[in-house]
């Protein structure tokens, strides 16, 4: 029941994001676009390598810098303790 | 508290008797004293009817105690306990700056303003409180110098009193909507915009130039000035246990006198605080609560709904500003919104996509709802734009329009099906200003 799994979530800068449009291509599990081209980040915890692997490139490729993966430490009951951020 | 007995200048008569009084009822406590046609309490009528604040004999962490024992949360909309700013600003590194944010952004909201005008003399009491709690030495007063009467009033104010503990700078804020966001505020107190930029930390613990910054508004801050003088019991006997206190709320739109400031006790009903302006209002069709980016109720709901966290929530609503806006039984929800919408899309910061577009699309869609020319088709785009511009950007501007449309469409059911069988009612509320918009 203690099992802490390691969880990270995508956030956007809504005041950077420019709709460029290319996280959509690098993580599309996670990140949309709305129907002017901003990004929309899915709040689902990301608990597989592949996907953090695919939203971290997302991150690295966002021409406005607007993206970042942060570390989400859940607590046995499964909430949010606390946010570590990273990348 | 050490304030002794003989100096609390007759607390008795600050109890509030009722649930509801205007400026100069007895029963009232922000708004007690002179009526308002006497214009600004001036300091010897102020110290002469409540006392002497008597800050000299309180450590900043006694006074940060006596507030915190108050309970008293910020009257601006967030409901956030200013104990915790202080405290956090207290902990921080640097010389903290406590900001009065006098901007009253809500277009309909006057309270900050009506104290600002009438009792200057306790907002800025309220300011030595805050600034003695964590010692801090400089207040900043960030409110619109175009507001003459206000500005006016605390200019001459701060002339009159000597020997506070804080020197208070009068800042000329810019006139739009977002620019009494915190963050907006501190933006502007850097020399830049006044725009919601990203921040990583509470400003309480960085903000202006990286000192803890505490930004309250007035009617909070105003608080403080009565909580030093008569202690957090007295202030706990008023109000319920989530909200103490009284609280300042201003009642807009089609009622006898629109724009009239109340002193109200929570859990007081929207009916209640109606009636004491108005005794002989009717039913109205609906109320808007908590500001432009508020809530529609429908009107039987709202009159027998008491002001109080809990009820209000249940009503999907929150008191935010304070702002009750009443639309009578023959005026149209749906074009009244249509106007606040397409005025505070322009009111946008500019700064985020879903922000910039998202709102003119749906201000255009609800239009050509309110005017009769929208089908079915045109109100589940307008429900796919809310749910896609909810929550997102950089401030709350985007989610607080989409909620105000969002209960336009579920508190006005009747009205918009016979809008989309094309026979709007037209008949737009009076009483819900909008001042001229800055250019988008």
């Amino acid at each position: 029941m203690t099992t802490d799994r390691p969880a990270w979530r995508i956030e956007v800068d809504g005041t950077a994001c420019d709709g460029h449009g290319i996280c959509m291509l690098c993580c599309p599990s996670r990140i949309g676009l709305d129907e002017w081209g901003y990004a929309i980040v899915s709040d689902e915890p990301i608990t597989n390598d592949h996907i953090l692997a695919q939203a971290r490139r997302a991150v690295r490729a966002c021409p406005a810098n607007a993206l970042r993966v942060s570390a989400l430490r859940t607590s046995p009951a499964g909430t949010i303790r606390s946010v570590r951020r990273d990348a | 508290m050490t304030m002794s007995a003989t100096s609390m200048q007759t607390p008795r008569s600050m109890e509030l008797g009722t649930r509801v009084g205007t400026v100069g009822d007895p029963g009232t406590r922000l708004l007690a004293g002179p009526r308002s046609a006497e214009g600004a309490e001036d300091i010897d009528q102020h110290l002469s009817r409540l006392g002497p604040l008597g800050l000299a004999d309180q450590s900043p962490a006694e006074l940060r105690s006596v507030i915190a024992e108050s309970g008293l949360q910020g009257r601006g909309g967030g409901q956030f306990p200013i104990a915790s700013k202080l405290d956090l600003a207290a902990r921080s590194a640097g010389t903290p700056l406590i900001v009065v944010n006098g901007s009253e952004g809500e277009p309909a909201s006057r309270k900050d303003r009506t104290l600002l005008s009438l009792r200057p003399h306790l907002v800025l009491d309220g300011a030595m409180v805050a600034a003695a709690s964590v010692g801090s030495r400089e207040v900043v007063l960030y409110l619109h110098r175009s507001r003459a009467d206000a500005t006016g009033a605390v200019e001459r104010a701060i002339a009159e009193r000597f020997g506070d503990p804080a020197h208070v700078r009068v800042i000329d804020a810019p006139m739009r909507y977002v620019a009494g966001e915190t963050r907006a505020v501190v933006s502007y107190l850097e020399g830049s915009g006044a725009l919601p930029r990203k921040r990583s930390i509470p400003v309480a613990a960085s903000g202006v130039a990286g000192r803890p910054t505490v930004v309250n508004n007035v009617e909070t801050i105003a608080h403080l000035g009565l909580i030093a003088r008569f202690g957090p019991a007295w202030f706990h006997e008023a109000g319920d246990a989530r909200t103490p206190g009284s609280t300042l709320i201003t009642i807009a739109g089609e009622v006898a006198w629109p724009l009239t400031v109340a002193e109200v006790v929570i859990p007081t009903t929207v009916g209640d605080a109606l009636r004491s302006i108005d005794p002989t209002m009717r039913q109205p069709r609906a109320v808007l609560v908590g500001g432009y980016e508020g809530t529609w109720i429908s009107g039987d709901v709202a009159m027998a709904t008491p002001l109080s966290r809990g009820s209000l929530k249940a009503c999907g609503a929150s008191l935010g500003c304070g702002l009750i806006a009443v639309l009578g039984p023959g005026s149209c929800g749906l074009k009244t919104t249509a106007r606040i919408v397409r005025w505070l899309a322009g009111e946008s910061a500019g700064q985020c996509g879903p922000c910039v577009f998202g709102l003119p699309a749906i201000a255009e869609v609800l239009e050509r709802v309110s005017d009769g020319t929208a089908d079915r088709g045109d109100v589940r785009r307008l429900r796919l734009l809310t749910a896609s511009v909810h929550g997102r950007g950089g401030c709350g501007h985007p989610t607080g329009v989409v909620g105000l449309v969002d209960s336009a469409l579920d508190t006005f059911g009747p009205e918009l099906g016979r809008h989309l069988r094309g026979r709007p009612c037209g008949i737009e509320a009076s009483g819900f200003p909008l001042p001229l918009g800055a250019a988008p």
